[in-house]
């Protein structure tokens, strides 16, 4: 009887340990143990393979989709937009060949003749109006109906009326061009911007068979089988690496790296990584950051290169102008605070402190605003001049994941103690700070925020707008948002938007903080390449890494 | 014992029931949902309504959880809210490395910590004995990720042996000794913890048992000493220990959380975390279940080496 206790304990100790053991053994062999090239390290990674680094994971592949920046950043290696912005502004082909308008109303897009998906089968207008057909259609979950909103015929939402199926606004010229026409003239650069570089177009022949209502599911959007980009996707294992390989018949020439891997990684794992050579450079767009504090480490590895460049993303102080409706008083507070000694000691010199929702390198910035400077004198002028409670304490909402964010919060806040404001912090997750945002539950909020370079920014200030969490109503705001949304003439628009810039700046609903400069570092190994804020997916066909170093 | 069995697994049913409802309960209660959270200032505020239209978040919380209910009965945990995958598949992918990961923690812990925590009981107030407990609570003091960061920068970046994390080096072989080299370091740092704790109690437990009457009686009838450590004390001691491993299982589930978001390992606890951040209920409420399943097993098994190592525990 012993005994047989004895083996019954063994074995079950046994099966314990061959589980365990069983779990890895199935998880290599699914991933497909191969040839044993022994390479260790990843740093000796030669020949025609690049790794990039990013911090945020992609979710999902679905570009009319894609609730996040990393996914849509993802998914132009793989699907090409009809434009690229090389430069504010500054526009160039990409699987168009020209888009063109003669009266700001009515566009062309010619789409480059040579373009093909992936299965052979050519990239045509009518792939580009079947996509435009499924954003418009209110059954399909998108995120970039917005895109849509000026099209002719459909609702400000950028759907379609009910009961109508078709969007008369879009037609297919030939197989090569398609046009499209807005309800009133606008200023192209507006369309280019959106339409031409964040619009990525769907395989008519791949999803027409679909039900758009169940599109999102479609394993298509998971792991998209045929595209137009340089590179094709091969597999995503989650939250750990992308990879492509290469399309040898892109259009624009067959890319010179064979492989190119995202592997998906934290900030300080990603500054180990470019150290030890496992990644070659990381990500632009905020979502690849090397966070400011280590990047003179950065500077000094010798095996890479570094660049940083001002951004259009900014951060913001919100006021909830329905607890706040003194615009003295958020004045006041927009004196009060510190912002050079932010980006002084902070970002270490690498950033700007930015007024109003543009920063240095949009043409729009009003230069000649006047700024509100750090003067705690004229703050307490404003506050007794308001009448200001000083017994009232004011809720500071903090979201953590920004690491620089939250301590800025520790400087704003001694800022707000220095001129005699009593305030209560709270950090919160980011889903818990977006609630308390909408239900205005905080006096006031720290937000990061990247809009386009266009001037439009109407989900902001317009008092219906979707990020408007201060709250702020302006009629006078809300009727030069429409104009200048609706200008055609782009010198006519910036006196708009000047306007604009002169209000906010009176009003305070918000205060920009700061820009932080997006931080780069590329491999030496790198031939070509390299993290850009724009035109970072200009020509990833000519993209290639050397051998040694 | 098997009528104990089967009434213990009937019992876990309503367990396991009460479990989702409160699960559901606080993963709804959380303040945001998955749709409110979208930083894109391009998202029309109709866009966000028609999706949580299409993702039932409009019905009352009770509905929204006999639907769930409903579907799991019929072996679907649904899709992930934010990336449309089925739920099943994306928890199925990361079972594999989270038990690798932890299995292996688990071994090399106690491969260490048993012989060790005997040895200091046995020469308790020797050199050994002080530094295996001075050792045992480093292990237990230092946080995961002080000490995976720690490794990673001694090991990965200053010394060039080892990865800073993955489980397997990209674009080349993905053999076993690849992912046993990346298994090396965050198998580790989770093994000290438990090492640590483990030293601890097998010490304390045998010295419990090594003042017992028993154990004089033993040598007394001129057993070797080698046998009445191993044979007599060791097998008594282990009962307290056996509920120990039972327990462990739980707090590893939490603390693999640290370690694979440190070093990326593409386990359940890296998926819990993403889940988290994005309010993904059907996602979250799957990886709930499977630990309260886990957890639930792991008690029994307790219970059932329990009545091996000790014949005087029976159940009926």
């Amino acid at each position: 009887m012993k005994r047989i206790r004895r083996t019954i304990g063994i074995a079950a100790i046994a099966s314990l340990l061959l589980l365990a053991g069983c779990g890895g053994g199935s998880n290599t062999a699914s991933s497909g143990g191969g040839s044993s090239s022994g390479n260790s390290g990843g740093s000796s990674s030669a020949g025609k393979t690049m790794f990039l680094g990013m911090v945020n994971p992609p979710i999902i592949f679905n570009p009319i989709n894609s609730t996040d920046v990393a996914s849509q950043f993802a998914e132009k290696f793989m699907f090409d937009t009809f434009l690229e912005m090389e430069g504010p502004l500054k526009f160039v082909p990409k699987l168009a060949e020209s888009f063109e308008t003669s009266d700001n109303q009515t566009f062309t897009i010619k789409i480059n003749k040579d373009a093909k998906w992936s299965d052979g089968k050519p990239v045509t207008a009518e792939d580009a109006a079947f996509t435009f057909k499924l954003i418009a259609n209110p059954k399909v979950e998108t995120t970039v109906g917005s895109y849509l909103s000026m099209f002719d015929g459909l609702e400000n939402t950028g759907k379609l009326k009910e009961g109508q199926t078709e969007l008369s606004a879009v037609k297919v010229i030939d197989e090569k061009t398609i046009q499209f026409k807005t309800k009133a003239p606008v200023d192209p650069n507006m369309v280019k911007e959106q339409l031409g570089t964040k619009l990525m177009i769907l395989p008519k022949h791949a999803l027409e068979n679909v039900d758009p209502a169940a599109l999102s599911q479609n394993p298509f959007m998971q792991k998209p089988t045929v595209t137009n980009g340089p590179f094709k996707f091969v597999q995503y294992k989650k939250d750990q690496y992308i990879e492509y390989e290469k399309n040898p018949d892109y259009y624009l020439g067959a890319p010179e790296l064979d492989k190119l891997f995202i592997k998906v990684l934290p900030a300080p794992n990603l500054v180990a990584q470019l150290q030890t050579g496992e990644v070659h450079m990381n990500v632009a767009s905020g979502i690849g950051k090397i966070p400011p504090q280590d990047y003179e480490t950065v500077k000094k590895f010798e095996n890479v290169r570094t660049k940083d460049e001002p951004q259009f993303g900014f951060q913001t102080m919100m006021f909830n102008t329905e607890k706040l409706p003194d615009p003295k008083v958020r004045q006041a507070i927009a004196y009060a605070l510190d912002r050079p000694q932010i980006v002084d000691k902070l970002l270490k010199g690498y950033g700007e402190v930015v007024d109003g929702p543009y920063t240095s390198i949009n043409p729009y910035l009003d230069k000649s605003l006047e700024k509100y400077s750090y003067n705690v004198e004229k703050a307490k002028q404003l506050l007794q001049e308001a009448g200001w409670d000083f017994n009232r304490e004011l809720n500071f909402v903090v979201p953590l994941g920004n690491k620089v964010r939250e301590q800025s919060a520790d400087i704003l806040t001694q800022n707000l103690q220095a001129i005699g404001l009593k305030v209560k912090v709270t950090t919160y997750d980011f889903p818990t700070v977006m609630q308390k945002a909408k239900a205005g539950e905080f006096e006031l909020l720290l937000m990061g925020l990247t809009f386009t370079l266009d001037p439009e920014v109407s989900s902001l200030y317009s008092s219906i707008g979707t990020f408007n969490f201060m709250k702020y109503k302006n009629p006078k705001v809300d009727e030069l948002l429409l104009k200048g949304k609706a200008e055609p003439n782009s010198d006519k628009r910036k006196e708009i938007y000047n306007e604009l810039q002169k209000i906010w700046n009176q009003d305070v609903p918000l205060i920009t903080l700061y820009s932080d400069n997006e931080f780069s570092a590329i491999s030496k190994q790198v031939a070509n390449g390299e993290p850009k804020v724009f035109g970072f997916h200009n020509h990833l066909e000519k993209w290639s890494v050397g051998g040694a170093q | 014992m098997f009528p104990y069995i089967i009434r213990r697994l009937l019992i876990a049913i309503p367990v396991l029931l009460g479990v989702t409802v409160f699960s559901f309960l606080i993963v709804n209660l959380a303040p945001g949902n998955p749709v409110e959270m979208f930083v894109n200032p391009d998202i029309s505020q109709a866009d966000i309504e028609l999706k949580k239209e299409a993702l039932g978040l409009n019905d009352p919380i009770y509905v929204q959880y006999f639907r769930w209910l409903g579907n799991l009965v019929q072996g679907d945990f649904g899709f992930s809210y934010s990336t449309y995958e089925p739920v099943l598949s994306m928890v199925a992918q990361r079972i594999g490395p989270t038990l690798l990961l932890m299995g292996t923690a688990l071994i090399v812990a106690y491969l260490f910590a048993i012989p060790i925590g005997v040895l200091s009981a046995t020469r308790q107030y020797s050199w050994l004995d002080y530094l295996s407990t001075s050792a045992s609570f480093l292990g237990i003091s230092i946080p995961h990720f002080f000490l995976g960061l720690g490794f990673i920068y001694i090991f990965a970046v200053q010394l060039h042996v080892l990865p800073t994390g993955g489980m397997n080096t990209l674009g080349s072989d993905e053999g076993f000794a690849d992912t046993f080299k990346h298994l090396i370091l965050p198998a580790l740092v989770l093994a000290a913890g438990i090492a640590g704790r483990m030293v601890r109690y097998v010490r304390s437990s045998m010295l419990d048992i090594l003042g017992q009457d028993y154990l004089r009686t033993a040598r007394s009838k001129g057993l070797r000493e080698f046998f009445v450590i191993n044979k007599h004390a060791f097998r008594n001691a282990l009962i307290p220990i056996i509920t120990v491993i039972g327990i462990d299982v739980s707090v590893l589930i939490g603390g693999a959380v640290v370690t694979e978001q440190i070093f990326q390992w593409p386990g359940l606890g890296q998926l819990t975390i993403q889940s988290i951040g994005s309010r993904d209920y059907p996602t979250l409420m799957a990886i709930n279940f499977l630990a309260a399943i886990a957890v639930l097993t792991s008690n029994l098994l307790a219970d059932i080496f329990y009545s091996v190592a000790d014949p005087r525990i029976k159940y009926d």
